[in-house]
């Protein structure tokens, strides 16, 4: 700030907001793996979202008998709740590696693992059937929605399908007020620092950006307006092969360091100046699975003397002047992209939220933790903004709920391949 | 027809076991013996029959409930009797009981009459009573015997047969003996016919009785003591009939209106029962419209049974549970019926029928009236030859249930069972019971995989992971009887698994086309469809001979089983291999079914071999005879075509038709036909030659198969020196070429060019050229181009494969270690891999580089264990063991330590090598791996390098690298050793934890501290490296046991599955531990 206070006449003062983390529920704390399976993370989403439809479907056909798998009866129509299974001929399999003889050319990792035979399945603690019937698309559906379906079994043991209900939008809490100050939050993500893609003229721009360091007058009155900075994932990249579990040479553990001590000056430089959330990400030194847990203290010293910056965990969820947000690193979309299609990466996002699951496809091809009780991909109240990171490119729309709830959903690219931060207004929609 | 040749005993009074068990030594794969069964010593007498009736009644409920299921109903032609009845047959056999007076006035007495079940295109069953067959064979008519002699021979035979067969009811054994004009299909003869006398006698058996005096010797007046030479005496007598009335296995059958009479009370459970004599019968060709498939009805089922903690299961003790099945129409994709009987309660499995029963009792019951309810035409399964059906009828004897066992298509007559021991590796020796199903063919996958793959393991689950590229989830024996004794739910999820296991069995019928491959091959061969299972190639290849003799007049002669008195011949040949790693491209030249085209050129067959004496004798022109390599003399065909070639000209002939109408071919049934007929075909034409080597055959004729050999041995020489004598710069070519290797019905050539297209253009060229100097059919084809080609030595290649110039086809390899089961995965993993970067990458120092790390890694305890794991089968206890191999040892370590998990008998044992006190025998070092993986156990790395590794390593380098052995397996990269401390045991008592510096494992004094002081300061490194460690074995993790739930096909559930054959169950296990420990390091950071 003493900076600007030099160059120009006016002390702009940077606004202020109420920060609150909702990150709790993503925390992994002594939680550690002591067998326990994926089975129980199925059971415990199933067991909520069951009983979420089975409200539902009382609005929806109240006249239809509600079944389990086990109870289905030829030719009987019924409603039924269970998890989608989606059976695929295409997915990787680590089998693979064993049963195929090793051919001659190279598999060619495809970007999406769909095939026509595709179908679905549904599951629950009770049993399976095959889905049949032409109403739902397995292109759409990926393995862990759980739906309502409305229809019969038929001869051969499949259940036809009439009928979809969706868990739809979650119940949204009140918009604030809209105050009368515009305030903005800065999104971005991919900064790949430390990979060949990475450019640190662009990335010092945009820092200097949002400290108010750069533009005249009416920039920095509008840098003065943003209160929080969130980095969605991947800010680093650091070199595979120097990670082998033999002893580094002093220079390969330079040639290590090296990008997490630029990207810590960097930090630093945004944490002295603005509320600064990051989120780890695909690539990011932290661990793989969802949820990503913060990033310890000790890869960024400098950043972390300020109470500013904010390590947080991926999925992150917070609330600002009691707008919430809801983001991922977008490792969620990348999934489903691989598994299902939409027209645009905001259809998955809008998909996800009337799932009213933020992965899941995890864990069947997502990694996350084996939760024994609780599945805290579940969204139980429906965010303001709806974010994922390091996608190709910016797109963002208004999605509008069956009651009212409004929710904008960004996709931010990555930002080493486009430049591109996103400026969200926290005010007004 | 029944299934396995068997010794029936004398007929004894009717006693209510299925028929009394002889004990049978474990089948020779060709003896003969007809067995007469008598209809009314099998049969349950009336009053028994009633209260298996009255039970039926009782049972009313379970039968409506299957009743849905039965076959369509008669329509009214078929009613009253005005319709053709056409079927397909598959299964025959014979009985013996009194004949239909209306077709045979004149008979009396007890007669064999042939049934043959089938299925008409509407899916009806029929079981056709054929009257009028008799059983016969001939001997040749000594000289000078007139009609009067005949009269008098016959009563003598007639009373020597009444002395051996005492107890025998029957009024005249021998019915008639004729004069016929025949011949002996044994040497080439100028006469065209002998007089022969055909004997028909009474029953079947009585052919191999008479057989046995005449052998001997018999008293005739006149002529003295004589004893004669038998012909086609040897020939089952269902067998017989299908050759004589022009049947082939599988075919289709017409029974015109008015000639079929219906029987007056049905015996079978069939729609259409009737009697007919066997000359009215019309047998059609499969051809056309005859080559379909009707709808067979098959059945796969698969029982679980409780077993006894530490046992495996015996029907003595333990129950059987559950019994799934799943019934498929021929041609159908999916099954009409599936289902699942239960004992105790099971909650429902959508799309299954879930019959659950309070008793054992009930559910062996409901099997039974499942099974005559649905009618299965064929019953298909794996191992239920051996286990599932046995273990059945076992059981329900254990339990007394006498009425269980009536499982065939003949009403109130029990299954026959009968003792032998079997011994394979796999399942070690076992006593065990063969069940015959009347009506109904038994097909075991098992035993059929077995025989026409050559696998490493054959369980269902590494079979199903081979064939469908899917694991099965294996649970214990140990675990079912928990399941069993939880809840409905638990024991649904038993149901599951078994009903898995009975599906297996059909996907894989489908998926290797065996239905069709079958049925062809019997069409082809014309042998009934259960003899290719239970019985070895010669019966095929008899059965064509006894055909084609009969068409031409010839009889074959049963030579007594001379065996190893005649001696061996020299076999093929292979040229001496010049090692190497060839960079150029090497051509193959084939011969095309070299064997069956030496035959045929040669015309080598029984009916052509002459003695040197009798080419004296007969005074034969030279250039009517050929003499072969080995010296044997053949007449050429202006004097008599062979037989053999005659066969195979049908068969190669029968083979291009079924390859060009496989082309034209659009419906894919009609496709599945032909390409499973010309696949039978191949095989027929090939196992012809092996019929005339095989010493322990019907018809062993070295003179043949010595010859057949000699010639391959010098065509192949030939070859070699005509590519050798006129590829050479001498002769206007580019390079000189070289003959590298040369087996058996091969030759390699190096033309020393280095292009490919260029070696297939000389190939090409050298193959016409060659061929030329042959005589007809016997040529030689270029097909393909290895390039390059690792040749290690005989037998001993590997190559990529070219066929045409623009890529190459895949990579081939012969005789090298990546099959052999007893052999660690690592071996495996690291030669494909070799082979891999050294061929297709053309990376020779990369490969090398590549098995440097590797063993660094094996040093450094870096590998993955269940690369590690070497599996053995426990084929017999401890004690039976002359010397001691390490998985017994472990398996009676294993049994102290825990009884319930330890291995049995039959299982197969996997286990790893582990460090041990010095001078440990390798067999005291084995351990469970499992046991390994929790305490941390160090393997022995040595162990490894040096018995497992090194050897396969050495004989890829050695022809490519100078010094291969130092420089792979002494570099520096074995310097570096790192062991595990185990967690139990040894020093570890005495030994305090300490905590070390995550940098540079120094000792911690303060254990609140992650770094020494000296490496402070390097944080961000050596975090990235810890949470990278987490990061690989979350993402492992996750892949694993996800993979295990898809296998299960359950989100919902845990997994249970232990299958030790699976790949992944070690990895799996490894990563939970592992992760654990790497959370802990992780958690190291956050204080």
């Amino acid at each position: 700030m003493e900076a600007m206070e030099i160059d120009s006449e006016k002390n702009l003062q940077r606004k202020q907001s109420i920060y609150n983390s909702l990150d709790e529920k993503f925390l992994i704390h002594k939680e550690t793996y002591r067998g326990q399976q994926y089975s129980q993370i199925y059971f415990a989403r199933l067991h909520l979202m069951r009983t979420l439809l089975y409200s539902l479907v009382h609005d929806w056909k109240p006249h239809l008998p509600v079944c389990t798998i086990l109870g289905l009866e030829e030719g009987k129509e019924c409603i039924v709740v269970g998890t989608l299974y989606k059976h695929m001929k295409l997915k990787p399999r680590i089998l693979d590696e064993y049963s195929k003889e090793r051919s001659a050319t190279p598999l060619v990792k495809p970007h999406n693992f769909m095939h026509p035979d595709d179908h679905l399945i549904l599951e629950d603690e009770s049993g399976r059937v095959k889905i049949g019937g032409t109403m739902l698309s397995p292109s759409a559906y990926v393995t862990g929605v759980i739906v309502a379906l409305h229809g019969k079994e038929s001869g051969a043991g499949d259940f036809t399908v009439q009928d979809v209900l969706e868990a739809g939008l979650p119940p949204q809490i009140e918009f604030p007020l809209k105050s009368k100050e515009d305030k903005f939050v800065v999104l971005f993500s991919g900064l790949s620092v430390g990979s060949s893609r990475s450019n640190p003229l662009e990335f010092q721009l945009l820092v200097d950006h949002i400290t108010g360091h750069l533009g005249d007058e009416k920039e920095q009155g509008t840098a003065a307006q943003i209160v929080h900075v969130v980095i969605a994932g991947s800010s680093l990249e650091i070199h595979g092969g120097l990670i082998n579990g033999q002893n580094l040479t002093p220079k390969d553990q330079s040639r290590m360091s090296e990008p997490i001590k630029e990207l810590d000056i960097l930090l630093a430089q945004i944490a002295v100046s603005v509320p600064l959330d990051i989120m780890p990400g695909p690539k990011d030194p932290a661990n793989f699975s969802l949820p990503q847990q913060p990033f310890n203290r000790y890869l960024f010293p400098g950043a972390a003397a300020y109470n500013t910056f904010r390590a947080c965990t991926n999925p992150h969820c917070f609330e600002l002047d009691s707008i919430r947000f809801l983001g991922t690193s977008g490792q969620n979309v990348h999934d489903l992209e691989k598994y299902s299609e939409a027209k645009d990466k905001v259809e998955f996002m809008e998909r996800t939220l009337r799932w009213r699951h933020l992965a899941p496809t995890a864990p069947n091809t997502l990694r996350c933790y084996p939760f024994t009780d609780r599945d805290p991909f579940l969204i139980e109240s429906c965010p303001h903004v709806y974010f994922v990171g390091n996608q190709d490119t910016f797109a963002t729309s208004v999605l509008k709920g069956s009651e009212g709830q409004l929710v904008r959903l960004i996709s931010i690219p990555k930002f080493c391949e486009t430049g591109v931060a996103v400026v969200e207004a926290v005010s007004c929609h | 027809m029944n299934g396995n040749s068997r010794k029936r005993p004398p007929p004894t009074p009717h006693t209510p076991q299925p028929s009394p068990a002889a004990k049978h030594q474990a089948t020779i794969e060709d003896e003969f013996v007809d067995e007469d069964v008598f209809l009314d010593e099998t049969l349950i007498p009336e009053d028994e029959e009633a209260i298996i009736l009255r039970d039926i009644e009782e049972r009313e409920a379970i039968v409506a409930r299957l009743a849905r299921w039965a076959r369509p109903a008669l329509s009214d032609d078929y009613l009253s009797q005005a319709k053709n009845i056409l079927f397909q047959q598959l299964e025959m056999d014979y009985v013996v009981g009194e004949c239909r007076k209306e077709l045979l006035p004149d008979w009396s007495g007890p007669a064999a009459v042939i049934r043959i079940f089938g299925v008409t295109t509407e899916g009806h069953s029929v079981c056709c009573h054929v009257h009028g067959f008799e059983p016969y064979f001939y001997i040749s008519c000594p000289p000078g015997m007139g009609p009067d002699d005949i009269a008098r021979f016959h009563q003598t035979l007639e009373g020597r047969m009444r002395e051996v067969n005492r107890n025998s009811k029957v009024p005249r054994f021998v019915r008639r003996i004729e004069m016929v004009q025949k011949r002996s299909i044994m040497y080439y003869q100028q006469q065209t016919s002998h007089p022969f006398l055909k004997i028909v006698v009474a029953l079947p058996t009585m052919v191999s009785s008479c057989r046995g005096i005449l052998d001997k010797g018999i008293n005739i007046d006149g002529l003295g003591m004589k004893s004669f030479m038998t012909y086609e005496s040897n020939v089952l007598f269902a067998l017989r009939f299908m050759i004589d009335c022009n049947i082939v296995g599988g075919n289709w059958i017409e029974v015109p209106a008015g000639k079929y009479k219906k029987t007056a009370k049905n015996s079978s459970y069939c729609q259409l029962e009737f009697d007919c004599l066997y000359s009215d019968l019309i047998s059609h060709v499969p051809e056309g419209e005859f080559s379909k498939m009707a709808p067979f009805r098959v059945l796969s089922f698969d029982i679980e049974c409780a077993g006894r903690k530490g046992h495996f299961p015996e029907p003595s003790h333990d129950p059987v549970i559950q019994v799934a099945n799943l019934v498929t129409l021929q041609g159908k994709d999916e099954a009409f019926v599936r289902n699942v009987m239960t004992l105790k309660s099971c909650s429902p499995i959508v799309g299954v029928d879930v019959m659950s029963f309070d008793t054992e009792r009930e559910v062996l019951l409901a099997w039974r009236d499942f099974m005559r309810e649905v009618d299965p035409d064929i019953i298909i399964g794996y191992n239920i030859c051996k286990f599932d059906l046995p273990y059945l009828i076992e059981r329900a004897q254990t339990l007394g249930i006498a009425e269980f066992p009536i499982l065939g298509r003949i009403r109130n007559s029990r299954v026959r069972v009968k003792d032998t021991t079997f011994s394979s590796r796999q399942y070690g020796t076992r006593e065990s019971k063969e069940v015959t199903v009347e009506g109904r063919v038994q097909f075991d996958l098992l035993q059929a995989i077995q025989r026409d793959y050559k696998l490493s393991s054959y369980s269902l689950n590494s079979v199903s992971a081979h064939f469908l590229s899917e694991q099965k989830e294996d649970v214990h024996h140990s675990i079912i009887s928990d399941l069993q004794n939880g809840n409905g739910e638990t024991r649904r999820r038993l149901a599951v698994y078994c009903l898995k296991d009975a599906y297996l069995p059909q996907r894989l019928l489908d998926k290797l086309m065996y239905i069709y491959n079958y049925v062809e091959m019997a069409r082809v061969t014309g042998v009934p469809i259960s003899f290719l299972l239970s019985r070895g190639q010669s019966i095929k290849v008899l059965s064509q001979l006894l055909r084609k003799a009969k068409q031409k007049n010839l009889v074959i002669p049963n030579v007594k089983q001379a065996g190893s008195e005649q001696g061996t011949y020299e076999g093929a040949t292979v040229l001496e291999a010049k090692a190497g790693f060839y960079e150029k491209p090497i051509a193959t030249l084939d011969f095309a079914s070299l064997y069956p085209s030496i035959m045929m050129a040669y015309n080598l067959c029984y009916c052509t071999l002459v003695t040197p004496e009798d080419v004296r004798r007969l005074n034969l022109p030279p250039e009517c005879v050929n003499k072969t390599p080995s010296g044997e003399m053949f007449v050429k065909p202006n004097l008599q075509k062979g037989i053999l070639p005659e066969i195979l000209e049908e068969l190669i002939g029968a083979r291009k038709r079924a390859k060009a109408d496989l082309k034209e071919a659009k419906d894919p049934f009609e496709k599945a036909v032909l390409d499973g007929r010309q696949l039978a075909l191949k095989i027929s034409a090939n196992s012809v030659y092996g019929f005339t080597g095989a010493t322990v055959a019907q018809l062993p004729c070295l003179e043949i198969s010595s010859s057949v050999t000699s010639y391959g041995r010098e065509m192949i020489e030939h070859t070699k020196k005509l590519v050798e004598d006129k590829f050479t710069t001498l002769g206007g070519y580019e390079h000189n070429a070289e003959v590298i290797y040369g087996d058996t019905d091969s030759v390699m050539v190096q033309f020393g060019v280095s292009t490919v297209e260029a070696a297939m253009n000389l190939g090409r060229e050298a193959a016409d050229f060659i061929s030329g100097t042959f005589t007809k059919p016997i040529k030689l084809e270029f097909e393909k181009v290895y390039y390059p080609y690792l040749l290690i030595s005989k037998k001993r290649y590997a190559g990529l494969l070219w066929t045409n110039p623009k890529g190459f086809d895949k990579m081939d390899t012969k005789g090298i270690e990546t099959v052999r089961r007893d052999n660690c995965l690592l071996v495996k993993n690291l030669v494909t891999e070799c082979l891999h970067k050294i061929l297709i990458d053309r990376d020779v120092p990369g490969a090398v580089q590549y098995v440097k790390n590797t063993i660094s890694d094996l040093l450094l305890n870096r590998m993955d264990l269940s690369l590690l794991v070497i599996t053995k089968g426990l084929t017999k206890t401890g004690d039976d063991y002359e010397v001691k191999a390490a998985h017994v040892e472990l398996a009676e370590r294993m049994r102290k330590r825990d009884a319930a998990t330890a291995p049995n008998v039959g299982d197969r044992v996997p286990y790893v090598i582990i460090k041990a006190t010095k001078g440990a025998k390798a067999y005291e070092r084995s351990e469970d791996p499992i046991y390994v993986l929790e305490n941390n156990i160090p393997i022995d790395p040595q162990y490894y390098l040096e018995n497992q590794i090194s050897k396969p390593l050495l004989r890829i380098f050695e022809p490519i690298l100078k010094n291969a052995s130092k420089e792979l397996l002494q570099g520096s990269h074995t310097r570096a050793i790192s062991i595990s401390t185990p967690t139990t045991g040894g020093i570890m008592r005495f030994a305090k934890k300490k905590l070390s510096c995550i940098g540079c494992r120094a000792l911690l004094s303060n254990s609140d501290h992650t770094l020494c002081l000296h490496c402070k300061g390097r944080e961000a490194e050596l975090y990235c490296k810890t949470v990278s460690h987490v990061s690989e074995l979350e993402e492992l993790f996750g892949r694993l046991w996800t993979q295990c739930q898809e296998c299960q096909g359950s989100l919902h559930q845990d997994v249970l599955c232990t299958s030790r054959d699976c790949p992944i169950f070690y990895r799996r296990k490894k990563a939970q531990k592992d992760m654990t420990e790497a959370r802990q390091q992780l958690d190291r950071w956050n204080f």
